[in-house]
Formats: structure tokens, sequence, C-alpha cells
């Protein structure tokens, strides 16, 4: 066995148990999949394995010999590197640069080789079919480029087993895809590969074993032929997650109407052109894309965040274009924005301000300029409460919510606005299943109440189980119209990247 | 439950009080090792500051004169900041509010009340149209407010300087370069008998009461919060960000403003050149609203901690070989051991913002 992890035992302070006698074993050539929600202590299990994290009690072997790592020094030298969820490295650098960073070679054992350092990165992209150009600065490069480099660099060391942390949250679908494909490709070549995750189509596409975690503990080992997501999820979760049945659509009035609407993004560039869509009460309309393709210009105008260029937008029948937020919200829309961290909420204020903002302006909060903190107190605990938000008092600062938690204290926020129409963007990004399942649940419950809902989102399985009707945008435009059960997500991903069916392939 | 949130809640006021007051033992070990240097006894030293400024009825009602103008300036401070607007011009807000405060007190006819009401309004109107100038230029040009303000201090000082020199000087009286005396009507009167301790105290109180309501109880002051913790956050949720500029600078120069009247109109009674530089009241109300992290309250005792250790300190120089500048040493290091705290936390804020590129942690691990 290439890798054993016996016994591990992981406490923080006197009572917060992270990994309670975890054990699992690694085979050369092998991908294996820890699977788990957030919390469940996966994470923490690999900062020990990698050296970040020194376990309370427990062994680890490589090779059949046991070892102590005090740092990642020690665990790279035995072969072991980590591809982290937060990338390290230095933007204004060349990826060449980055990569051989901390091993560099050398001219005469003292200058660095930058021709030397180029020509090795780029021979070993070749070989490991991870195509990237040496010299590019790594701030120039996408985000999925930006990973390929931080795996090269990992590779670099030399490494036999390969950590990957969450490798797909920050990653749009095509992306996953080739990562997906390059993790594949890497355990053909003999490396072995662990992933952290948990999003389950991927353990599917990618694992030949699993191991579900709940609560620091182990609680399934398994072939991941042998099983499916249902199973997987219900182990993760504790209980069997419930699709919950959507019934079929009632016809509403239009709530929201944007006729022929034009923008110019930041660069000058056209952002938006000649875009047409309404959503009627009582239905959720998404629209699907890869990210940069206008949605978030359109989200931006339509709460008000942005000026349109031309065009119209109608919310219940009246103009709501280029008015200032607060009139839009005024007027019957919230928000649910795309990221949490930078415009749903500030991380150093309190759950109290976070939930006030917006609220700020009701009556019963605010009498003639003073707020009404006691009212406020009363009303955001049982709103929290109902939303199933896991806190510890209204006075504790945003940012030491988990990101789960934070999000649905925003869906809260915005859902209580009573809105006719609620847009809603990436709602269940780097969200565990439970969160997920209950933010899906509540956008239900309020189309079935007949609220309008706009949503954006990056998972197109998410789409297309909650929207009755969706929008495909492509460069600026509406590149296609389908309603619900219409076509695959193929179908739907050939619209995404700009073709017609007309020329299906 | 409750009892849970009690504890908290406690143990952050702890952790809150925790900071600077590390800051203040340091401030006073550093001083302590300077004063040894200098060849004196640190304890007797320290004794004798603090009999000459707290411990004495005579010097504690001096402590408590001299921090007015500072309480008012760390206001001033405060509101700017809190909103993320960071006004370093409350120096000069200050000068040129009590200049034209002044200046109208002297000058303008008619009954005493009248004319005092219309004094407190020319200068707090001149003390926030510096403030506001600052605010339109960056709002329309992107000029840093930071520079246009601390810039505006030198600016003002000289202007100020000529018409106190030349044609407003009061050449009657002696050879000071001043203005004449406001009217001794418009005196604030003084509390105690042979003291300068005068009503101005009580305004200052007053103040700090009247802006920590606005802070913790307002919408102006949540409004203006969020904007200073995150400005995309608070247009999201319809708040007007040049609004919020323009009121909290606007108030801020008003509060320096009156920090510079209540000095002139409570001790000094008249404009004398270089009153507000000399005496750096707005570099410690700002060192006082670092220290107490921009809560009012807190910023009022460091306020008086502060002006304590000014009048200790020139107690001093007349007993011992040490110099004043000893406090004004002591004083720097409690705000530079704060400031290490505010720069780690924005450190660590940025690191937490910036996903990706937070390759700070990389070089030191390796």
């Amino acid at each position: 066995m290439l890798l054993e992890m016996q016994y591990i035992r992981k406490m923080y302070g006197n009572s917060v148990l992270a990994n309670d006698d975890m054990s699992l074993e690694l085979a050369e050539g092998e991908v294996l999949a820890i699977v788990g929600e957030n919390g469940a202590g996966k994470s923490t299990m690999m900062k020990i394995l990698y050296g970040l994290e020194a376990p309370t009690s427990g062994n680890i072997i490589v090779r059949g010999e046991r070892c102590t790592f005090k740092n990642p020094q020690e665990a790279i030298k035995k072969g072991i590197g980590m591809v982290q969820q937060n990338f390290m490295l230095l933007p204004p650098f060349s990826v060449a640069e980055n990569v051989v960073y901390g091993n560099e070679p050398k001219k005469m054992g003292l200058f660095f080789d930058r021709k030397k350092a180029i020509k090795e990165v780029r021979e070993l992209g070749e070989k490991y079919d991870l195509k990237i150009n040496p010299e590019l600065k790594v701030q120039d490069c996408p985000v999925g480029i930006q990973q390929r480099c931080e795996i090269l660099k990992v590779l670099y060391q030399n490494t036999d087993i390969i950590i990957f942390d969450e490798p797909s949250a920050v990653l749009t679908p095509q992306e996953v895809e080739g990562l997906l494909n390059t993790i594949r490709q890497l355990a053909a070549m003999g490396k072995s590969v662990i992933i952290i995750t948990h999003k389950l189509n991927e353990v599917m596409k990618v694992s030949d074993r699993c191991i579900v975690m709940r609560a620091g503990k182990h609680i399934a080992a398994l072939k991941t032929s042998e099983t499916n997501t249902k199973e997987l999820s219900a182990l993760m979760v504790g209980r069997k997650i419930i699709d919950t049945e959507i019934p079929p659509i009632t016809k509403g009035e239009k709530v929201l109407e944007v006729k022929e609407l034009c923008a110019i993004g930041s660069m000058g560039q056209q952002a938006l052109g000649n875009c047409n869509i309404h959503v009627n009460a009582g239905e959720i309309v998404g629209i699907a894309g890869v990210s940069g393709n206008g949605q978030t210009e359109l989200l931006h105008i339509l709460i008000g965040l942005m000026k349109a260029a031309g065009g119209e937008v109608l919310l219940n029948g009246k103009p709501i274009t280029n008015l200032p937020v607060r009139s839009i919200r005024e007027a019957g829309c919230a928000y649910v924005p795309e990221d949490r961290n930078t415009m749903g909420a500030a991380l150093n204020a309190t759950l109290m301000e976070t939930m006030l903002m917006a609220h700020q302006y009701d009556v019963k909060l605010n009498h003639k300029g003073i707020l009404q903190y006691n009212t406020a107190d009363k009303r955001f605990s049982s709103m929290l409460e109902e939303h199933d938000v896991r806190y510890f008092s209204l006075r504790q600062k945003a940012g030491e919510l988990s990101g789960g938690n934070l999000q649905k204290l925003i869906v809260a926020r915005e859902m209580s606005h009573g809105a006719r129409l609620q847009i809603i963007s990436e709602p269940t990004r780097g969200v565990d299943i439970g969160a997920m399942e209950f933010i899906h649940n509540q956008m239900i419950a309020q189309r079935n109440n007949g609220i309008a809902i706009l949503l954006v989102s990056s998972d197109l399985s998410e789409m297309m189980k909650l929207s009755d009707r969706i929008y495909v945008m492509y460069d600026g435009l509406i590149n296609g119209e389908v309603q619900r059960g219409e076509l695959t997500s193929e179908e739907i991903g050939v619209l995404m990247m700009g073709g017609n069916l007309g020329e299906k392939v | 439950m409750k009892k849970c949130k009690a504890k908290s809640l406690l143990k952050k006021s702890a952790k809150i009080l925790v900071h600077p007051l590390i800051a203040i033992i340091c401030g006073i070990l550093v001083g302590a090792v300077v004063i040894f240097l200098a060849g004196e006894n640190p304890l007797d030293v320290y004794v004798q500051m603090f009999q000459k400024s707290f411990l004495n009825i005579y010097y504690l009602l001096q402590t408590l004169t001299r921090s007015v103008p500072i309480i008012a300036c760390s206001l001033s401070v405060i509101i700017s900041w809190k909103a993320g607007y960071i006004n370093l011009g409350t120096e000069g807000q200050m000068i040129a509010g009590g200049f034209v405060g002044t200046i109208v007190a002297i000058y303008m006819p008619g009954p005493t009340y009248l004319v005092m009401a219309a004094a407190f309004i020319a200068a707090m109107a001149t003390g926030s149209i510096l403030s506001l100038f600052s605010a339109f230029i960056f709002d329309k040009f992107g000029v840093s407010i930071v520079i246009s303000t601390l810039m505006m201090n030198y600016a003002i000082n000289y202007i100020t300087n000529y018409f106190i020199t030349f044609p407003l000087r009061d050449t009657g009286s002696s050879l000071a370069i001043q203005s004449k005396e406001i009217h001794a009507a418009m005196k604030l009167p003084r509390l105690v008998e042979g003291n300068t301790f005068n009503l101005g105290f009580i305004i200052a109180v007053l103040l700090v009461a009247a802006i920590t309501f606005i802070i913790f109880k307002t919408n102006f002051g949540y409004e203006s919060k969020m904007t200073g913790l995150n400005p995309i956050f608070a247009q999201y949720g319809g708040i007007k960000k040049g609004r919020v500029m323009y009121s909290t600078m606007a108030l801020s120069g008003m509060l320096a403003a009156v920090a510079g009247l209540l000095e002139i109109f409570g001790v000094k009674y008249r404009f004398l050149e270089g009153m507000f530089t000399s005496t750096s009241y707005a570099w410690t109300g700002l060192m006082s609203g670092l220290i107490s992290s921009l809560n009012p309250i807190g910023a009022f005792f460091v306020s008086i901690f502060l002006s304590g250790m000014q009048v200790g300190g020139t107690a001093i120089q007349r007993t011992t070989s040490i110099p004043l500048q000893v406090s004004t040493l002591i004083q720097a290091t409690i705000t530079l051991f704060v400031s290490v705290k505010i720069t780690i936390n924005f450190a660590k804020k940025n690191k937490f913002v910036s996903r990706g590129t937070n390759s700070a942690k990389k070089v030191g691990e390796e």
C-alpha cells in the first residue's frame, strides 16, 4: 500500500473534535474521493497529511515507513503534494517562475536559469498533457489555467500523491470537465490522487473509491462503481434527500419585462445587445450561459447598480429603468448576489447589521431616522430560525458564519422583503448539500406562492432542476429560449457556446 | 442561551479593552526607558507626572480643560473615518473655523447672543465647506481625500497667519501676534474659581453623547458604518454612496470647527498665531480616535488620558530634566502599537478578499 493513515484523531482545544478515528488507505494509480458536508473534517484530514496540522494521535505510513510531518516541506520530500483551494501563486510572475519557485534550476549554482525553467515547465506540461504557455504572467491567466499552473507546481516537486482540495469550486463547467480529465490522466500515468469535494457528480466521474465523512467520523468506504449519487448524498447528510416535487406551472401575469435592453461593459464593449426577456408570476426563469456573457450586467441593471445604454425594464408594468437601487427595491425587487462575501455582506459587520441591509427603510424599523434595534432583534431572530441559520448571537460578525449559513442568511434577508420579483444568482455556490436542499425548497415555495424568480447559476443541473423556462445567453445576446424538459443539458451546452440547434452535431 | 450571550458580550468588551491597554503599557515602558537613559528615575517621574495631571484637583481641571478640543477633534475623525473617508484635515478645519468664528464675534455688531450664534454658525459652515471641497474634488476628479485634506492644513494655516499678522492684528496690546479679544459676555463661563475649567467641557460631553447616539442608533450612523465596512454591500442595499460621503465629511468638518471655537471661547478668548498647530490638538484627537478604534465613548476617555500626559509632561519639565517631548513620545508609541493591530487586521482582510493572490503566506512558508 502506498499510503495509510490510521486512527487519526484531531482535537482543537479541549472540545472540538475535527477527526475521530479516521483511517484511509491509497494504492498506486488510484483516485480516492473524500466526500462530506462542509465542516465534516475532510480538509483537516488532508492538512494533517500535508504537514499543515499535527494530529492529536494516529499514524501516517508512506510505503511502509511511519512518518511524522512537521511542515509541508517534509511531506513533499515523501512525495506528497497538495493543490490548495486558494491558489498559492505570485500573480505578477510568469507561469514558469511560479512552477519552479523554491526549486529553481540554477546557473553555476547561483543564478536563476530562466531559460531552463521555461524549457522544463514546457516539457512537464507536454508530458502530462497540461498545455500552458510558461512565459505568460499568472495574473493574465484565467482561473482554470492558474489551477493548471498550481498542478504543474506540485508535479514539479516530484510528488506521487496529489491532494486536490475542492478543486472545482472556482471553475466554470467547461474547466471542470478539463480538470477531471487531467486527474484521470494523472492516475493513468501512475500518480495517486486524493480529491476532497462535495460535488457528487464529480466523484462519480473521476474516482475509483470514495470515503464518506460526517462530523469528523468515518461513515462509509465504497467502490464508486457500486454506488450512486443518491446513496452518497444520503450517507453524507445522514438522512434521505427527497427531491421536492415541483407542481405544474400556473399561468401568472408578467412581473418583469425587459425590452431591447442594451449595455456597454467596463471595457467599452457591448455587454448586452437588444435583450428581451420576461418573467411571470409563479415562475422560475433561468438564465444559462458561460459566466461573462452578460448575465452580471443584466442583473446589475435590473437592480440599479449599473446604467443601461438603451431599452426598457418594466416591473409590474411600471418602468424602473436606470432608477436608483433603493427605488427599484421599493418597487418590489430583491436580489441575492452572486458573490456573498463582496456584495451580499460585510464580513466585519454584525449579523444584525448584515440582516438590516435594505430593511433600514422599513417604517417599523426606522422611526424618523432612528433605528429600532429591539424590534429588529425579534424579527431577525425568528427569521434566522425559520431559515435554519446556525448562529450564536446577532452581535457576532458575519465573517464568522460558514459559507452555507451566510448564504442562508442572505436568502432569508432578501426573501423577507416580500418582493414580487426575486433575482437569485448562484444560490448554492460553495454550499453543502443540506443548505442547498434548503435553499432550493425555499425558492420552490416562493414560486408556488406566486413570486417571480429570475435565476442565474453556473451549475447547469441546478438550473435545469429548478427552472420552468431557460434563456440561454451568449455574448450579450439571448441565444435561445427553452421550456422545462425540452432540451438535454448537452443541447443547452451547444446554445451556451454560441451554436444553434440546426447545426447540431 | 441568555447567560451565554451575556458572557460573550463581557468577553467581547474585554477583548476591545485589552489591546489599547497593552499599547498604553508598552508606551509607558518605552517612555520609562528614555527617562532612565536621561538619568532620572522613571518611577519618580511617572508618579510626579500623574500627580500633576490627575491626582491633584487643580491639575485635573487643567487636564479636563485641555481635553475639550482634543475630544471634539477625535469625534471629527471618528465620524469621517467610520464611513471610510480618511479626513486628515481636522487641523485646517479647526483653524479656519476658529478664525472665522472669532472674527465674526469681534466685528459683527448686534446683541451678544445673536452674534455668538452667528459666530458658531459661520465657523461650522467654514469647517464643513473645507471638508466638502475635498469630498467634491474626490467625487468629480478622483483626488484622494487623504492628500487634499492634509495639504489644505498648510494652506489654511498660512492664510490665517497672514490675516492675523497684518490686517486683523490687535496692534494695541502686546507684541504677540493675535487678534483682539472677544466681548466678555461671549466668553464661556468658568465653572470653578481660579481655574480655566469652563462650560466647554460640558459641551464636549454632550457632543460625545450626541455622536454616540448618531453612530449607534440612527440610520445615518448605520449607513455610514456599512459604507466604511464594504461600500459595494452598502450600494447593493440602496445606500447612496455620495450622500454618505458628503454628509459625513460635512459633519466631520463642523466638529473640527467646534473644537477650535471651544478652545477660543472657553480658554484663550482670541485667535493667536499658531495656537492650534503648536498644541497639535487635531493630531492628538486623531490618535485618540485610533486608540479607541473609532468608538466615541472610548475616545472621550483616551482624549482625557492623552491630555493628562501633556499636562503632566509640561509640569515635570519644570521640576526635572525630562522635556515635554517624552510625553509626546509615549503618545506616539501608544498610537504605533495600536496601528500595528489596525494594519494586521487590514492585511488579514485583504488576504481574505483576494483569493488566488495571497502568495505572501507561501513566501513565508518556504
